[in-house]
C-alpha cells in the first residue's frame, strides 16, 4: 500500500489542457473518486498515475517516491477497465495468474493464489472459463481478482462498472467498497456517476476542463459546494441571486427579489448564489426564511413529489417533499427553509 | 499511448512503403524521362513518350476498348451486385451464409483457373465465343464480388428506422427506396462501381483466356509490347491507367471512408 | 420467398457462368483429345493416369507450392509491421497510411511488373547503377527471385490488411492491462498481441496462399523462361497444345491438392483459435 502524490501535474494534448495543475494527496487506504463530466480531465488523470501517459509538468509519487519516468509495468498498480480489458485468449485462470506469471512467481504459489482471489470475488469454479463464457459482472469481477492479485500499491479503477446493468451496479458499489476496505488498498475510482461517487469515496474530487474543482468528503461537497458550478453539478439545486447585506459568525443575510434570509457560508462579498436543495424546502414550516408561491406542476417519484413552485417573476423552484400531503396546480404555498440549509456561494461562475 | 515508436520501427514501415511503391513511382519517372532507358544518371524531362503514346495506334485502341469493356462492366456489376447485397443483407434468413459464399466465390476461385472454364465453356457450347460479350461476361463475374462486399457493407451499417419513418410519413416502398435508401447508400455505391471499373480496366487472366484477335485490352495490349520492347511508352500509357488508380482510390476515400473498406468501419 | 426477384440474376448469372463452367471443365477433365482437334466426347482416365505418374508435373506442383509458402511466409514478416504501423497510426494518419497500402492493390499487375523490370531489370535502375559504380550487374530478374519479389509485392497488401483489421480489434485497454500487471512492450506483444492478432494472420496466410499458388502473370513476365508453375502449364496445354482434356485434368488436380491442403490448414488453425469461437 502506498500513499499517492499529485504535484502541479499537466496534461496537453494539442492546445487543449487536458489537466491542469493538478495538486493531490491521496492517503493511504483511501478510496478517492474523481468526479466530473465527459472530457473534465479524469481519465487523463487516472492514465498518467498508471503510467499511460507523460505528464508535460509535474509529477507522481507513490509513498513519496518519484514513479512519473516509471514505465506501466514498473509501477506495480491494479487497474481494471471500463471495458474490463480481459484478454479473450485466456481462461479467466490464466488471466489472473498472468501478472504473477510475469513476475515469476512459482506455479503452486501462482495457482494457490489465482484461487483464493478467484474465492474472494465467487468466481471459484469458473476458472476454467474463456471470457466470453462470463456474463458482465463476472467479467467484471475477473478484472477486479486480476488486478487485485498481484498486490498492487494502488488500484485505479475507470468506470468500472459504467457497463453493467442499473441494479448489478447498485450492488457492485457496495462490493468494491468491501473489497476495497478488506485489502486496505489506497484506490482512485474515476466515475461520471456522482450516486456511485457519494456511496464509494472516502473523498471526491471534482475536477471541470481539467482543473480541480473542490475535494472533500462526499457530504461537504453535496452540502458544503464551494461554487456554484459544483453545486449545479452535484445533485439537483435551486439557485437565488442576491447580495449579502449583513455578516455575523458565519450568518449572512441575503437581499434578493423575493425578500431577504438568513442563511450560511464564509467569505463571500457581494453578489451571491444562495443554494438551496430541493428536499430542503419545505411547505408550511416554521421560521423567517419563508417564501410565497404557486404550485406550477407535480410529478410523483414515488418515495417523493417533485413540485415546481412559482415564487416570482424568473424564479421557479424546485420542491421535493413526501407525498404525506398533496399540492394541487395552482395552489398557493408557504416555502420555508432552515437558515443552515442555505448556502452561500459567489456569483462569478456560470452553473454546470 | 505513450509508447513511442522507436526509431527501428519507423525506418522499417519506411522500408516497407519504399518496397511498396517503387515500382510505381519508377514508371511515373521512366514516362517523364527523355531518353530510351531509365540511365542512372537521368537524362532529363520530356513529355515525347505521351506522345508516342497518342500517336500508338494499338495503344489508342486497346486504351479505348478497356474503358468501355469496363464502362458496360461496371453497369452489369453494379446492378447485379447491388440486387444480390440488398436480398442477401435484408431479405435472405437461411441460405444468407451460403447465398454470401457463392456470390463472392469468383474472388477465392483462381482467376486464371476461371477464365479456362469459361474458355472452354464457351468454346464448347458455342453459347458466344470470344470477344467483347465474353469478356463482358468474364470480367462481370470477378467484379461482382467488389460490388456486393461494398454495397453490403454500406447496407449493415444502415439505420432502418429512417425507412420505417419515411413510410409512416406516407412514402411508398419505391419513393422511399428513391428518397431516402438511395442517396444515403450512394457513397457505397459508387466506391463499389468504382472497384468494379478499375477491377475490370486492370483485369489480365481472364482477358487473356477470353480476347479476340484485334479487340484487345490495355494490359494485355502492355503485356504484349513487353515482351518484346522496352521503349517507355509503355511507361506513359501505365502512368495514365496508375493516375486513374489513384484518383479512384482517393475518390473512394472521399465517399465512404477507406477504413470502411479495409476492415468494415472505423473503431 | 420474399424479394427473390433481387437475387434470381444473381443465381442465373453465377449458375451459368461459374457453376456450369467448372462442371463442364471437370467432364472435359475425363474425355479423349484426338489428334487435329481440342477434344472428343470419349470418357477416358488417361489424362489423371498421366497427371499422376508423370514426374515432370509432380516437380512442377511441388515447385509451385514451394514458392506459395515462400511468398506467403514472406508477406507475413514483411506485412506485418506494416499492418501494425496502420492498426496503431493516431487516426488523422492512418487514413494517408490505407491509401498508400491500397493504391497499389488497384495498379495493375501487368503495370507493378513492368516497375519491377524497369528497376531491377538486366538494363534497369540498379544495374545502370551498379554498372556506373563499375560494378557487375546483378541478374535480378527473369528467375526465381525477380519473380518471389513481384508477388512478394503484389501480396503483401493483403496480407497487411487481413492483419491491421485483427489487429484494429484489440482495445489498446488490453495491451495497457498487460502492461500494468508487469509486462514489459515486449512481453506484452508475444503475450497479448500476438496471439490476439492471429485471427487475422491466419486468414491473411490462407489468402495469400491461395492468390499466389494461382498466380500467372507475375511468374510468367518476372521468371520469364527460367521458371515454370502449373497455372503457367495448363494455359500452354489449352492455348498451346490444344489439349483441354490433359490441361483441365491437370487443373483439376492442382486444385484438389490446394483444397485438401486449405483444408487441413482451416482444421488445424480453428483449434489453435478456440478462444476466439463464440
Amino acid at each position: 500500500m502506498a500513499s499517492i502524490r499529485l504535484h502541479d501535474l499537466t496534461k496537453r494534448f494539442g492546445r487543449v489542457v487536458a489537466v491542469n495543475r493538478l495538486r493531490l494527496e491521496i492517503q493511504e487506504g483511501e478510496l478517492v473518486t474523481l468526479l466530473g463530466p465527459s472530457g473534465c480531465g479524469k481519465t487523463t488523470t487516472l492514465r498518467i498515475i498508471g503510467g499511460f501517459e507523460h505528464p508535460d509538468g509535474g509529477d507522481v509519487f507513490f509513498a513519496d517516491r518519484a514513479v512519473t519516468r516509471l514505465p506501466p509495468e514498473k509501477r506495480n498498480t491494479g487497474i481494471v477497465f471500463q471495458n474490463y480489458a480481459l484478454f479473450p485468449h485466456l481462461t479467466v485462470n490464466e488471466n489472473v495468474a498472468f501478472g504473477l506469471e510475469v513476475r515469476g512467481v512459482s506455479r503452486p504459489e501462482i495457482a494457490r493464489r489465482v484461487g483464493a482471489i478467484l474465492d474472494k470475488v465467487q468466481l471459484s469454479g469458473l476458472g476454467g472459463r474463456y471470457v466470453h463464457q462470463l456474463s458482465g459482472g463476472q467479467q467484471q469481477r475477473t478484472a477486479l481478482a486480476r488486478a487485485l492479485v498481484i498486490s498492487p500499491q494502488v488500484l485505479l479503477l475507470d468506470e468500472p462498472l459504467a457497463n453493467l446493468d442499473a441494479k448489478l451496479r447498485e450492488e457492485m458499489r457496495f462490493y468494491i467498497r468491501h473489497l476495497q476496505q478488506e485489502f486496505g488498498i489506497t484506490t482512485v475510482y474515476v466515475t461520471h456517476d456522482q450516486a456511485e461517487a457519494m456511496v464509494l469515496a472516502d473523498r471526491i474530487v471534482v475536477m471541470r476542463d481539467g482543473v480541480l474543482q473542490q475535494v472533500g468528503a462526499p457530504h461537504e461537497i453535496y452540502q458544503r459546494p464551494q461554487t456554484a458550478w459544483v453545486a449545479d453539478f452535484i445533485g439537483l439545486s435551486n439557485f437565488l441571486r442576491g447580495t449579502v447585506v449583513n455578516r455575523q459568525n458565519g450568518q449572512v443575510s441575503v437581499r434578493t427579489p423575493m425578500g431577504t434570509f438568513d442563511a450560511i457560508g464564509t467569505g463571500t462579498h457581494g453578489p451571491v448564489l444562495m443554494v438551496l436543495r430541493p428536499e430542503s424546502l419545505h411547505f408550511q414550516g416554521a421560521g423567517a426564511n419563508r417564501l410565497r408561491g404557486i404550485v406550477r406542476e407535480r410529478a410523483f417519484l414515488g418515495n417523493l413529489l417533485d413540485y415546481r413552485v412559482e415564487c416570482g417573476p424568473d424564479c421557479v423552484l424546485r420542491v421535493q417533499a413526501d407525498p404525506s400531503r398533496v399540492y394541487q396546480p395552482g395552489e398557493q404555498v408557504d416555502l420555508t427553509f432552515a437558515p443552515s440549509d442555505a448556502w452561500v456561494v459567489p456569483d462569478q461562475d456560470e452553473r454546470a | 499511448m505513450t509508447e513511442g515508436r522507436s526509431p527501428l520501427f519507423v525506418a522499417t514501415v519506411a522500408l516497407l512503403y519504399f518496397f511498396l511503391l517503387a515500382p510505381i513511382v519508377i514508371i511515373i519517372l521512366a514516362a517523364f524521362n527523355a531518353g530510351e532507358y531509365l540511365k542512372f544518371p537521368p537524362e532529363g524531362f520530356s513529355l515525347r513518350w505521351f506522345g508516342e503514346f497518342a500517336r500508338s495506334g494499338p495503344f489508342v485502341r486497346a486504351f479505348w476498348f478497356s474503358l468501355q469493356l469496363a464502362a458496360a462492366t461496371t453497369v452489369l456489376s453494379t446492378l447485379l451486385g447491388g440486387m444480390a447485397a440488398f436480398y442477401v443483407v435484408r431479405h435472405a434468413s437461411r441460405f444468407r451464409d451460403l447465398l454470401r459464399l457463392l456470390v463472392v466465390s469468383p474472388l477465392q476461385l483462381p482467376a486464371i483457373l476461371t477464365g479456362i472454364a469459361l474458355l472452354i465453356f464457351f468454346y464448347s457450347t458455342g453459347l458466344g465465343t470470344r470477344g467483347m460479350r465474353a469478356l463482358l461476361l468474364g470480367h462481370t463475374l470477378v467484379c461482382l464480388p467488389y460490388v456486393f462486399l461494398t454495397i453490403s457493407t454500406v447496407l449493415v451499417g444502415f439505420d432502418r428506422s429512417l425507412e420505417e419513418a419515411a413510410r409512416s410519413l406516407g412514402a411508398s416502398p419505391f419513393t422511399t427506396f428513391r428518397r431516402v435508401t438511395l442517396p444515403l447508400i450512394k457513397g457505397g455505391v459508387i466506391s463499389g462501381a468504382l472497384f468494379a471499373f478499375i477491377t475490370s480496366f486492370d483485369q489480365f487472366p481472364i482477358s487473356l483466356l477470353l480476347v479476340s484477335v484485334g479487340n484487345t485490352t490495355l494490359p494485355l495490349q502492355l503485356f504484349d509490347y513487353l515482351r518484346f520492347s522496352f521503349d517507355p511508352t509503355a511507361a506513359a500509357v501505365s502512368t495514365v491507367s496508375v493516375l486513374m488508380s489513384v484518383g479512384i482510390v482517393v475518390l473512394i476515400h472521399k465517399l465512404v471512408g477507406l477504413e470502411s473498406i479495409a476492415w468494415g468501419g472505423p473503431r | 420467398m420474399r424479394r427473390s426477384w433481387l437475387i434470381l440474376p444473381v443465381l442465373l448469372f453465377l449458375a451459368v457462368l461459374l457453376v456450369v463452367p467448372y462442371i463442364n471443365m471437370v467432364r472435359m477433365s475425363f474425355l479423349v483429345k484426338p489428334p487435329g482437334a481440342p477434344f472428343i466426347n470419349e470418357f477416358t482416365l488417361a489424362n489423371y493416369a498421366r497427371v499422376f505418374t508423370d514426374g515432370f508435373y509432380w516437380m512442377i506442383l511441388r515447385n509451385t507450392f514451394w514458392y506459395a509458402i515462400l511468398t506467403t511466409f514472406l508477406t507475413l514478416v514483411l506485412g506485418y509491421p506494416l499492418a501494425y504501423a496502420i492498426a496503431r497510426a493516431p487516426n488523422r494518419r492512418r487514413p494517408l497510411l490505407l491509401m498508400l497500402l491500397i493504391a497499389p492493390l488497384l495498379v495493375g499487375v501487368v503495370i507493378r511488373s513492368y516497375g519491377w523490370l524497369i528497376l531491377l531489370g538486366r538494363v534497369g535502375l540498379v544495374n545502370e547503377m551498379l554498372r556506373y559504380f563499375g560494378r557487375q550487374p546483378a541478374e535480378l530478374m527473369y528467375n526465381e527471385i525477380g519473380m518471389i519479389i513481384g508477388l512478394v509485392h503484389i501480396f503483401m497488401p493483403f496480407m497487411a490488411l487481413s492483419i491491421a483489421g485483427a489487429l484494429q480489434n484489440i482495445s489498446p485497454d488490453v495491451e495497457r492491462a498487460a502492461r500494468s500487471l508487469g509486462a514489459s512492450p515486449w512481453k506484452t506483444f508475444w503475450r497479448i498481441t500476438w496471439p490476439l492478432s492471429l485471427p487475422g494472420v491466419f486468414a491473411g496466410i490462407l489468402l495469400v496462399f491461395v492468390l499466389a499458388v494461382s498466380s500467372y502473370v507475375i511468374p510468367i513476365l518476372l521468371g520469364g523462361n527460367n521458371v515454370l508453375v502449373i497455372p503457367m502449364l495448363v494455359v500452354q496445354l489449352l492455348l498451346d497444345a490444344f489439349n483441354w482434356p490433359l490441361g483441365s485434368a491437370l487443373a483439376m488436380v492442382f486444385f484438389g491438392l490446394t483444397a485438401m491442403l486449405l483444408w487441413a490448414y482451416v482444421k488445424i488453425m480453428n483449434r489453435a483459435l478456440r478462444w476466439s469461437l463464440r
